[in-house]
């Protein structure tokens, strides 16, 4: 019992071992879309998506700036959808409808509390990790 | 939020946390399991490794001070030397987030000197608490090296503490994480209460800001709650927790959605949509002298 104990162990933190190094080649990915005119929030923001789930974020987004949100999942971009809504659930935008954005700009003219989802887009990807990045403009 | 359940087999805190699928025990106090709740019609919607917030950066309550002509004031900062004091890792990470805060004041008024006495007490707490990566010595030459270059120092500043956050989620050190984001947000609304009772003429965007900080201060408390019983933790939490049910829970927000407009050529959409925050002038008081006591007793 002890050994498969032991063993169950040691596959599990291989696994995750394996998944947050894949967490990190992909942020590092993200960031190229991140130009020096944009500074990060000082936040890392990922999830471990399996199949058709949907990972949630809440933000608040400060009126009279500039943001820069970044997602990306895999070594392409294009491969993850992801999606804002105001807390009234109206959908603000989404990247399906900008062919798969890897990011994209938000001008916001008042503050906004907002909703941030995100999923894998490529219907046969069974696993992947989702990682946000949030910038604004200095 | 719905947090995904594995069987609980591999979930009664037998394994150390490292996989990315959060789990949950059957020891939970009522404001752990509070903060698992889920909204029943996302039951696909996923909470991975804990509740995901994003708690907005205190560089953007300091851009809002420069503009609204706020002057720069060095009083209102933790002194460098204050880090001997800071011994439990609580201390330190609260504090980690205090300073980081007053690093982007500090550049973003362009105080150089200022500047590298807060990286380096910056970089000291990232030693002692494990996370010196991010704060490196070759980020220090980086910093000294661009030291007239206010975006190349923001932009080094934010990814170094980018880099500090990653590390500590890799590392299911989600508590120490928290504690840094929490700080640095105590920090930015401190600036703005001070600066609301100071020599600003127009008050109102800073009036405005403050009362913008009810959802963050919840999606706050949501963050921290898992680690209410920790040592060091509690006495904070409910400082927040009062902060928020006396005093920003009689903050009204009025929110009216307009449709957005894109420019699909420069991949830029405008959020039209408008927020007003009503702050009463009790309130406003009641929230600047609690404020000032959570951060003074966090930097003690």
């Amino acid at each position: 019992m002890k050994k498969v104990f032991l063993i169950i162990t040691i596959v599990l933190v291989g696994s995750s071992v394996r998944v947050f190094a894949q967490c990190d080649t992909i942020a590092s990915i993200c960031e190229k879309h991140l130009t020096q005119k944009y500074v990060s929030d000082g936040q890392q923001y990922r999830a471990l998506l399996l199949n058709k789930e949907v990972a949630e974020f809440n933000a608040t987004l400060f009126g009279g700036t500039t943001y820069r949100l970044a997602a990306c999942t895999g070594l392409k971009d294009g491969q993850l959808e992801f999606s804002i809504f105001d807390k009234q659930r109206n959908l603000l935008f989404s990247n399906i409808e900008h062919k798969n954005a890897p990011y994209w700009d938000f001008k916001l003219i008042s503050t906004l509390d907002c909703t941030i989802e995100a999923q894998l887009i490529d219907a046969n990807a069974q696993s992947g990790c989702a990682v946000l990045l949030i910038s604004f403009k200095q | 939020m719905q947090i995904k359940k594995l069987g609980s087999w591999l979930c009664i805190g037998l394994l150390p946390a490292l996989i990315l699928v959060s789990c949950t025990g059957n020891n939970k106090s009522e404001l752990e399991q509070e903060a698992e709740k889920i909204d029943s019609n996302k039951s696909n919607i996923v909470s991975v490794g804990g509740t995901m917030f994003s708690i907005p950066s205190p560089i953007q309550t300091s851009m809002l001070l420069k503009k609204s002509g706020a002057p720069y004031s060095k009083a209102m900062l933790n002194v460098p030397a204050n880090v001997s004091r800071y011994s439990t890792a609580v201390k330190k990470a609260l504090n980690l987030g205090i300073y980081g805060a007053d690093l982007g004041y500090v550049i973003l008024y362009q105080q150089t000197q200022d500047a590298i006495g807060y990286l380096s007490t910056v970089k000291k707490l990232g030693d002692e608490l494990g996370v010196s990566g991010a704060f490196s010595e070759s980020l220090l030459k980086r910093f000294e090296k661009n030291m007239d270059k206010q975006d190349s120092l923001m932009s080094l500043s934010s990814e170094a503490f980018r880099s500090s956050d990653a590390y500590l989620k890799n590392n299911e050190r989600l508590d120490a994480s928290a504690l840094i984001i929490a700080g640095g947000w105590i920090e930015g609304l401190y600036f703005t209460t001070q600066m609301v009772n100071g020599k600003v003429k127009d008050k109102t965007p800073l009036i405005q800001r403050i009362g913008e900080q009810k959802t963050t201060l919840e999606n706050l408390i949501k963050l921290l709650t898992p680690y209410y019983q920790q040592e060091g933790y509690t006495e904070f939490i409910d400082a927040l927790i009062d902060l928020a049910s006396s005093e920003f829970d009689r903050v009204e927000i009025k929110y009216n959605y307009v449709k957005p407009t894109t420019d699909e050529a420069n991949k830029i959409t405008t959020i039209n949509s408008t927020t007003e925050a009503i702050v009463a002038p009790d309130v406003l008081k009641n929230i600047s002298e609690k404020v000032a006591i959570i951060r003074n007793s966090l930097v003690q």
